[in-house]
C-alpha cells in the first residue's frame, strides 16, 4: 500500500501532469505490440492456419495414396480385396472459382452413397435421389446458396453450371468460412477431366490396427507412381513451408517493437534523469536501492500493460486490413489457400500483454537499475551521469565493436532448420552494435563538423550541436530509435528493390513468346489447372502462329518437400529462350543435352532446399514408376519458391498416361503484330475459359503481384518509422522541459522567441540527420545481410544488388521532414516558457 | 523607474510585488536592494531588465520605455544595454568558459565576439580557464565567468540577483569587488539585490524595500 501511494506521488502524478509525454509513449508500446500481433494473426488466418479447403470431409484417417497425375481407379478394387479392416475413401479434387461471387475454392468429388450411409455431414440417405441429377452439389454454408440454386463455376478452362441440393456446415467450421462445393465422384471426375483417376485415396482403420501391417498390406498392391504417406502429409510440407514465410515478416513486424523499446528506454532514463534529486531525497528518507529500482520498472510496467492491451485491440483491426494482401501473396508464391476469419484469441490477449510488459521492462530494466545505484549525495550534482556516458562513450564503443564483428561472423554460418537464425541474430547485433557506437560516434562526429554548424548556422547551431553532445544519451536513444526505422527501411528498400530488378531482368530473359496462355481456374504453385489439348492444336493451326509450346507442369512431392515437375520443348527454349543460368553453366551446351536424355535442369531455390547440385540425381516418382535423372545445370528462377525440376517433353511426356497441357508459349510469324496475333488467338479460344496474356502484359502482371507481395513489408516500415518520428516529438518535448532553464536563460541573455524556435528545430534537424546518415549505413550493412544471408537461406534466390536511389532519397526526405515536423510543438513549448519563473524556481 | 508597482494575480486575488517605486539610477552608480525574501527585489530586477512589465509606472533604460516595445523590441535592449548576474551562476554546462561568455554577443550577432570574450575574461582574471568546462570551476570562479559574461557588451545596467548568496566570504568578497569595478571602470550602473548586510557596505546607493515599497534609501558615506 505505501508503495503504491510512492508510485503515485513520484511516477504517477509526474506523469499525469505532462500526459503529452506519457501518452506518446504509450502509443508507441501500443502500436509496436499492435504491429506484431496483427502480423501473426493475419499470417494464421492466411497461412499458419493453412488448412488446405481440399481437407475439407475428411474422415479419421491416418494414412493417404496420392499420386502425382493421380491414382487410377481400378486400384480402389484391389485395396478392396485385401484381408484388413480398412476403410479408404477416393476423393477427386479440383480448385474452381464461383463466378457469381469471384470466391476461390475447392469441389470435392468423394463417394455420396457411401458417405451419406455413414450419416456424415451432408445428411442422411433420404436426399440422395437428387443424385439423379447429373449435376447435384451440397454446398458450404460460406457460398450463400439454398437448394434449387444454380451454381455457375470456373473449372479448367471452361464454366460448368451445377445445381445445389443441399447446404452443409462441418463441425468446427466458423460461419460462413465453409465455400466447398461437393459432388459425387463420378461427377466431379467429369467435371475434371479425370474419367478413371483419383486425386487421392484416405485410408481409415481401427486404433488397435498395426499402422505397418497396413502400410505393408497397402503399398503391396499399389501401382507405381502411387505414394502411401501419413495423412495431411503435404499440407504439413505446405505448413513447413510457409513457416518461413511467417518468421520472416514476424521478424519484420518485431521492428517497430524495438523502435519501441528504443523510446521506453528514453522514456524511462529521462524519468530518472529528471528526478535525480528527488531519488535521492526518497534514498536520503529510507527508500531502499531496490524501492527505488521497482518504482522505475514499475511505470515501465505501467506503459507496457496499458499498451499491450491496447495493441491487443489495435493489432485485431491491422489484421483484418492486412489478411487479404498476406492470402494473396500466399495464393501468388506458395499454395491455393483461402484466408480464414481473424479473431483474437485468449492466447494472443497474452502475448499481447506478454509482449507490452516483457520489452518495457527489457527496455526500462537498465535506467531502472540506475535509479537504484543513486547515492543521497550524487543526487545533488546536475549533469553528472551525462558526463558519465561520455566519458563511457570510448568503453561502450568498444563494446559495440565487439558486437559488430560477432554478427559479422554470424553471417557466414550455416541456416539451423532450414532457417537464418543466425542471419536474423546478425541483424540483432548489428543493431545493438551500433547502438553502442552511437555516443563515441555522435561525439566525434559533433566535434569534426562543430565548426561547420556554428558557421553555416550561427549561434543556434552551436547550441544545438552542443546540446547533443551535453545529453549524449538522450541524443544516442534517440539516433538509435530513427536509425534503426530508418536501417530497417533503407534495407528493405534495397533488398526489394535490388529483387525486383533482378525480376525484371529475369521476365525480360524469361518471357520471350508474344502470346502466353493459361487457364482461367485458379492456379498457384501447387495447383496447375490443364488446358484442353485442342486448344493447342487450334492455336497451331493460325496462319498469324510461327510456333506454339505445351508445357506442363505438375506438383509433385520430393523428399517430402512439395515442388513443381514442369516438361516443354526445350529446344524452343534454346533458339527462342533466354533462361539464364548460374555462372560458369554452358546454356546452349546444356540446353541441346536435355532431350537426349534422362536430365533435368532444376531451379536455384530447389537446388537450395534439396541441396541439389549439378551432376548430382534425383528420384522422381512418376505415374509410370520411379526414375533417376541426371541434373545438368542450375537456372535462375523467380516464379515460386517451392522449386522447379524442368526437363524437356520428348522424355517426360511419355511417361505420363494423359497428355495435359498447363500453359502454352505462342510465337508469332515475322510481320504479325501483337494486336493481330493476340485477337487471332482470342477468337480461337473463345469457347474457353481461358486467360490471354500478351508479353507486355504477362510481365505487368508479374510486377503487379510482386509489388502485391512486398506491399505489407512497406505497411511494417511505415509503423516503424511514424513510431520513430512520434518517440522523436515526445522526446524533443521533453528535452525543452528538461532544458527549460537553459532555455529561459538564453532569453535573459538575449536571444529572441525565433532564435529560441530555431535552436530546437535544428536540435531536431542534427538528430535526424545524425540518424538518416547512420540509418543509411547500417541498412546497407543490413541489406547486405537479408539478400545474401537471410533471403538466401531461406528462400534460395540470388538477387543482383541495386541501389533504387529515387525511393530511398524520397523516403529519406520524408524522413526527414517528418523529424523537423515533429519539432514544431516543442518549438512551441519552449518559446511559452516563462523565464522569469524557471530561473527563479531555484 | 517612475511611479512603477508590479502586482500579480495568485488564486484571484491581486498580490503586490512593488508599490509606486520611483528612482533614478545614475551611470557608474552600485546599488543595493535589500529586504527580507518576497519585499520585491526580484521584481524590482526583472522590470529594470525588461524581462516583465510593469501593471503601473514607466521603466525608462536611456531613452527607451520598456512598456512601449514589443519583444523583438525588449530583445534588442537586453543584447545592447542589460546583463544579468544570478545567485547560481546560471552557466550553460554544454559549452566552454569563453563560450559561455561569447554567447550574448553570438546572440547579438556582434563582431569579433571570440576577442572580446577573452578580454572579459581577463577583466575577471580568468583568461586561463577560458577552455576549460563549467563543471571544472569553483563557485566563485563560476560567479566570475558570469560577471564577464554579463559585462562582455558593455552594458549601460548590470542586474545582479543575489550574486554571492552562494558562495562563501572571501570568495563573495571579490565578486563585490568585481561588481564595484564594473559601476567604477566600465559606468555601469549596477542593481544588487542582496540579503547580506555586510555587501551594502560598499554600494553607493541602499535601497530597502518591505512589503513591495520603498523604506528608505541610504546613502554610505565611504567605498572600499
Amino acid at each position: 500500500m505505501h508503495r503504491l501511494k510512492l508510485f503515485h506521488r513520484v511516477i504517477l502524478r509526474p506523469m499525469l501532469a505532462q500526459p503529452s509525454r506519457g501518452l506518446l509513449t504509450f502509443v508507441a508500446v501500443a502500436l509496436g505490440v499492435a504491429v506484431v500481433i496483427a502480423i501473426d494473426l493475419a499470417g494464421f488466418a492466411a497461412a499458419g492456419s493453412f488448412r488446405s479447403s481440399m481437407e475439407s470431409l475428411a474422415g479419421k484417417a491416418s494414412l493417404e495414396l496420392a499420386g502425382s497425375t493421380g491414382i487410377p481407379e481400378d486400384t480402389l478394387g484391389k485395396l478392396a480385396t485385401l484381408p484388413i479392416p480398412v476403410r479408404f475413401e477416393p476423393r477427386v479434387e479440383e480448385y474452381i472459382t464461383d463466378e457469381a461471387s469471384g470466391v476461390v475454392t475447392s469441389l470435392i468429388g468423394i463417394d455420396l452413397v457411401a458417405h451419406a450411409q455413414r450419416n456424415l455431414v451432408l445428411g442422411d440417405a433420404s436426399g440422395l435421389e437428387v443424385l439423379d441429377h447429373p449435376r447435384a452439389a451440397w454446398v458450404g454454408a460460406g457460398l450463400g446458396r439454398q437448394p434449387g440454386d444454380e451454381l455457375r463455376i470456373t473449372i479448367q478452362d471452361r464454366s460448368e453450371t451445377l445445381r445445389v441440393s443441399g447446404v452443409f456446415q462441418e463441425e468446427g467450421d466458423q460461419p460462413g468460412t465453409n465455400r466447398v462445393v461437393v459432388v459425387d465422384l463420378p461427377v466431379a471426375q467429369a467435371l475434371t477431366g479425370r474419367e478413371g483417376l483419383l486425386d487421392r485415396v484416405e485410408v481409415e482403420f481401427p486404433e488397435d490396427v498395426d499402422e505397418a501391417a497396413v502400410r505393408a498390406a497397402v503399398s503391396a498392391v499399389l501401382p507405381a507412381g502411387v505414394e502411401l504417406r501419413s495423412f495431411g502429409a503435404r499440407t504439413d510440407a505446405n505448413r513447413r513451408m510457409l513457416g518461413a514465410f511467417r518468421w520472416n515478416l514476424r521478424i519484420l513486424s518485431g521492428i517497430a517493437l524495438v523502435v519501441g523499446a528504443f523510446l521506453i528506454y528514453n522514456t524511462i532514463s529521462v524519468s530518472v534523469v529528471r528526478r535525480r534529486g528527488e531519488i535521492g531525497v526518497l534514498r536520503a528518507l529510507g527508500v531502499t536501492r531496490t524501492g527505488a529500482q521497482a518504482l522505475f520498472l514499475a511505470e515501465a510496467a505501467a506503459f507496457g500493460i496499458a499498451g499491450g492491451l491496447a495493441g491487443a485491440a489495435l493489432g485485431t483491426l491491422m489484421a483484418r486490413a492486412a489478411v487479404d494482401l498476406l492470402a494473396a501473396t500466399v495464393n501468388a508464391l506458395y499454395v491455393t489457400s483461402t484466408p480464414g476469419a481473424v479473431s483474437l484469441s485468449a492466447g494472443h490477449l497474452a502475448a499481447s500483454l506478454l509482449l507490452g510488459l516483457g520489452v518495457s521492462l527489457a527496455a526500462a530494466f537498465a535506467p531502472a537499475r540506475e535509479a537504484g545505484s543513486i547515492a543521497p549525495v550524487e543526487a545533488m550534482a546536475r549533469g553528472r551521469r551525462d558526463y558519465d556516458v561520455r566519458v563511457n562513450a570510448g568503453r561502450n564503443a568498444l563494446w559495440g565493436a565487439l558486437l559488430l564483428a560477432t554478427g559479422a561472423a554470424f553471417c557466414w554460418m550455416p541456416p539451423v532448420d532450414g532457417r537464418p537464425l543466425f542471419g536474423y541474430l546478425a541483424t540483432l547485433l548489428l543493431i545493438l552494435g551500433t547502438a553502442m557506437l552511437l555516443p563515441l560516434l555522435i561525439t566525434l562526429l559533433n566535434a569534426a563538423a562543430q565548426r561547420q554548424v556554428t558557421r553555416l548556422f550561427g549561434v543556434e547551431g552551436l547550441l544545438a550541436a552542443r546540446s547533443l553532445t551535453g545529453s549524449l544519451r538522450r541524443s544516442a536513444v534517440l539516433v538509435g530509435a530513427l536509425s534503426t526505422a530508418v536501417a530497417m527501411m533503407a534495407s528493405v528498400a534495397l533488398m526489394v528493390g535490388s529483387f525486383r530488378q533482378t525480376v525484371m531482368v529475369w521476365m525480360d530473359n524469361q518471357i520471350q513468346a508474344d502470346i502466353y496462355l493459361r487457364a482461367a481456374a485458379p492456379s498457384s504453385p501447387d495447383n496447375y489447372p490443364p488446358i484442353h489439348p485442342d486448344v493447342a492444336a487450334a492455336l497451331e493451326a493460325l496462319p498469324e502462329v510461327a510456333a506454339v509450346d505445351r508445357f506442363r507442369a505438375v506438383s509433385l512431392m520430393l523428399n517430402g518437400k512439395p515442388a513443381t515437375l514442369g516438361f516443354g520443348d526445350s529446344q524452343l527454349m534454346r533458339t527462342q529462350g533466354r533462361t539464364s543460368f548460374l555462372p560458369g553453366q554452358d546454356r546452349q551446351a546444356i540446353l541441346t543435352r536435355l532431350p537426349t536424355g534422362p536430365y533435368v535442369v532444376v531451379s536455384e531455390p530447389f537446388s537450395q532446399k534439396h541441396d541439389a547440385r549439378v551432376g548430382g540425381t534425383l528420384q522422381l516418382p512418376l505415374p509410370s514408376g520411379p526414375m533417376e535423372v541426371t541434373i545438368l545445370g542450375i537456372f535462375n528462377d523467380y516464379s515460386n519458391e517451392r522449386g522447379t525440376v524442368f526437363g524437356d517433353a520428348a522424355v517426360f511426356a511419355p511417361r505420363f498416361p494423359r497428355q495435359e497441357i498447363t500453359s502454352l508459349s505462342v510465337y508469332l510469324r515475322d510481320g504479325v503484330s501483337l494486336d493481330a496475333g493476340r485477337l487471332a488467338v482470342e477468337q480461337a479460344t473463345a469457347n474457353r475459359r481461358v486467360l490471354v496474356f500478351t508479353n507486355r502484359s504477362l510481365r505487368a502482371e508479374a510486377i503487379r503481384i510482386f509489388d502485391q507481395t512486398f506491399a505489407i513489408t512497406w505497411a511494417l516500415e511505415a509503423v516503424a518509422i511514424f513510431v520513430a518520428v512520434m518517440g522523436m516529438a515526445g522526446a524533443l518535448v521533453a528535452l525543452v522541459m528538461d532544458r527549460r532553464r537553459e532555455l529561459s536563460l538564453l532569453r535573459f541573455l538575449g536571444a529572441s522567441k525565433p532564435q529560441i524556435q530555431r535552436l530546437i528545430y535544428f536540435e531536431a534537424g542534427l538528430l535526424g540527420m545524425l540518424s538518416n546518415v547512420v540509418g543509411l549505413l547500417l541498412g546497407f550493412a543490413l541489406a547486405l545481410i537479408l539478400i545474401y544471408v537471410i533471403n538466401r537461406q531461406s528462400f534460395g534466390w540470388t538477387f543482383q544488388f541495386h541501389w533504387p536511389g529515387a525511393l530511398l532519397l524520397g523516403a529519406l526526405t520524408l524522413i526527414y521532414a517528418a523529424t523537423l515536423a515533429s519539432a514544431w510543438f516543442p518549438a512551441r513549448v519552449a518559446t511559452r516558457l516563462n523565464p522569469i519563473e524557471v530561473i527563479h524556481e531555484e | 523607474m517612475l511611479a512603477v508597482s508590479k502586482h500579480y494575480r495568485s488564486n484571484g486575488v491581486d498580490v503586490p510585488a512593488l508599490r509606486d517605486f520611483s528612482h533614478r539610477f545614475r551611470a557608474g552608480e552600485f546599488v543595493a536592494l535589500v529586504g527580507r525574501s518576497g519585499c520585491g527585489k526580484t521584481t524590482l530586477l526583472n522590470l529594470a531588465g525588461a524581462m516583465d512589465f510593469p501593471s503601473q509606472g514607466e521603466v525608462w533604460i536611456g531613452d527607451a520605455c520598456t512598456s512601449r516595445l514589443d519583444d523583438a523590441g525588449l530583445t534588442r535592449l537586453r543584447r545592447t544595454r542589460i546583463g544579468f548576474i544570478f545567485q547560481f551562476f546560471q552557466l550553460l554546462p554544454t559549452l566552454s568558459v569563453v563560450e559561455n561568455v561569447e554567447l550574448p554577443l553570438l546572440l547579438a550577432a556582434a563582431p569579433d565576439p571570440r576577442a572580446q570574450a577573452l578580454r572579459s575574461l581577463e577583466w575577471v582574471e580568468m583568461a586561463d580557464f577560458a577552455q576549460r568546462m563549467p563543471h571544472q570551476l569553483s563557485g566563485g570562479q563560476m560567479q566570475r565567468v558570469a560577471i564577464a559574461r554579463a559585462l562582455v557588451h558593455r552594458p549601460q545596467l548590470l542586474l545582479a540577483d543575489e550574486p554571492i548568496g552562494n558562495l562563501d566570504t572571501t570568495t563573495g568578497n571579490l565578486v563585490l569587488e568585481l561588481l564595484r569595478r564594473a559601476a567604477s571602470e566600465q559606468g555601469a550602473t549596477v542593481l544588487m539585490a542582496t540579503h547580506s548586510p555586510e555587501s551594502t557596505s560598499i554600494t553607493d546607493t541602499i535601497i530597502r524595500l518591505r512589503d513591495g515599497a520603498v523604506e528608505d534609501i541610504t546613502q554610505p558615506a565611504c567605498t572600499v
